[in-house]
């Protein structure tokens, strides 16, 4: 599997990254230091403590990680949850919590299975 | 000092690098994680920080703890910060830049586009910081210059003044003492008077000035001046007329109509021996028509001139001239000239005493 095609897989926009980085080799290790990122795991213990304040901070660092490697839809996701989490809103927030579960765990096992090979 | 560092300010260690990639070829590249590591970077790094990347939604500090520091500590006056945001809203955008900020970039980064934004930045704080430190550098040539204008000055007036106590063979210290009861004079009006409000640079003009009250004697011929008998009433005639010859020399260096130290020195000159009783000369002014200027020095030449023995031979106590002069044996006062001089009576007392002891 090449980069693109895993930027492909977890529905990121591998042409912008690449445009941004200039070099291949840099996206796959931008890539693979996504897995090291802590604000996921931050957001989800937040999201279980019911802390609405960090939850926030969590999740805006989440987007704007995402929207910095072109991770595009897990960047919409958190960006949602962003936003519901400005406003206050938990109970948005814990429905929005699936998808950007569901998308995160996409993310991570695609740059996995790159760095698998 | 060349400024070759760059500190990135953000929570994510994938931000922070994406930043570090652009720079890292030209700078050294600090990096902190919250609010307030980035504090104490700018403490030990603040005069090799080039610029500086916040984050503003980080865990501890948040960047707009870190402003406030920057602010405090001045940093921001030469430190370029260019916050970077993941989304624009106009609201939290005005208020970075109220905060300081010199430039706004929004996530995702478009490196190019931040490497040439950054360099301008640089540039222009870099060219600031020049200008201010040309401009201190001008002031501080300015102040010196100025400084020497007066002391110059000083020294002219000074000598100018001193050729008539020179050739009419009064000791010289008396125009010293005329400026330093002129002085005391002045302050005790301010202090003491609700009509008078001298400033500073008012008062070293009009005690500038007072030292050239004399200056029509040089005008005068040597066998009035100098003559040991007493004056005829036409020789003495001749004397008074030092008032006008003084103004006269002056009115032939006037330089601009509205120049207020001429106004000093001419109206002294001209009005030191009028009376409030309006029997003074040369122009039988009275009461508040004479300039307060005039009537101050006009006050401290008798007062020099009793306790300095030049009138009775004998030098006065300072008490015993006082009287004379309340008493209006010795020219005619104001009330509130005579008020002042009681007032000051300590401090002319001191003065006296100091400057007498130096003219021995």
């Amino acid at each position: 599997m090449t980069v693109k095609e895993c930027y492909e897989e977890i529905g990121g926009d591998y042409e912008e990254i690449l445009s941004r980085l200039m070099r291949d080799d840099l996206v796959k290790e931008f890539a693979t230091m996504f897995l090291d990122d802590s604000s996921y795991e931050e957001l989800v213990t937040q999201m279980e403590k019911g802390n609405c304040e960090e939850a926030f901070k969590a999740s805006h660092t989440l987007k704007g990680v995402c929207q910095n490697l072109a991770l595009t839809e897990l960047a919409n996701a958190s960006s949602e949850m962003t936003e519901a989490l400005r406003n206050k809103d938990m109970t948005m927030a814990e429905s929005l919590m699936e998808n950007v579960k569901k998308s995160y765990k996409k993310t991570k096992e695609g740059i996995l299975a790159l760095l698998a090979q | 000092m060349e400024k070759n560092m760059i500190l990135i300010v953000d929570d994510a260690e994938i931000n922070r690098k994406i930043l570090k990639v652009i720079f890292e070829e030209q700078y050294q590249i600090l990096e902190a994680a919250d609010g307030e590591e980035a504090m104490a970077l700018l403490d030990t790094n603040k005069d090799q920080i080039a610029v500086m990347f916040l984050d503003l939604i980080m865990p501890n500090k948040s960047g707009l703890d870190v402003l406030d520091y920057m602010k405090a500590k001045k940093y921001i006056k030469y430190i370029p910060v260019i916050m970077i945001t993941g989304e624009a809203t106009a609201e939290s955008d005005e208020k970075a830049y109220e905060y300081g900020v010199s430039d706004i970039i929004y996530k995702p980064f478009a490196p190019k586009v931040v490497m040439r934004r950054t360099k301008n930045i640089i540039e222009l704080f870099e060219y600031r910081a020049n200008l201010e430190s040309q401009l201190e550098e001008r002031t501080k040539e300015l102040i010196e210059s100025n400084r020497k204008i007066k002391r110059n000055n000083e020294f002219l007036i000074g000598a100018l003044s001193s050729v008539v106590e020179f050739r009419s063979l009064e000791s010289m210290e008396h125009i010293r003492r005329i400026k330093c009861f002129t002085r005391i004079m002045l302050e005790h009006l301010n202090q003491f008077s609700s009509n008078y409000h001298f400033s500073e640079e008012q008062m070293n003009l009009i005690v500038d000035a007072s030292a050239l009250h004399d200056i029509g004697k040089i005008a005068i011929p040597d066998s009035i001046m100098l003559k040991k008998d007493k004056l005829t009433k036409e020789e003495e005639k001749e004397l008074e007329k030092h008032t006008i010859y003084g103004c006269d020399l002056l009115e032939n260096f006037k330089q601009e109509d509205d120049d207020e130290f001429y106004r000093y020195c001419y109206e002294i000159c001209r009005y030191h021996h009028e009376r409030d009783d309006g029997k003074g000369y040369p122009d039988g002014l009275k009461g508040e028509e004479i300039p307060i200027w005039a009537q101050v020095v006009s006050l401290v030449d008798c007062f020099d001139s009793l306790v300095s023995g030049q009138v009775y031979k004998v030098p006065f106590a300072v008490d015993e001239a006082m009287r004379v002069i309340r008493e209006g044996r010795y020219g005619v006062f104001s009330k509130e000239m005579l008020d002042c001089m009681e007032v000051a009576k300590s401090e002319l007392f001191h003065a006296a005493e100091l400057e007498l002891s130096y003219a021995d």
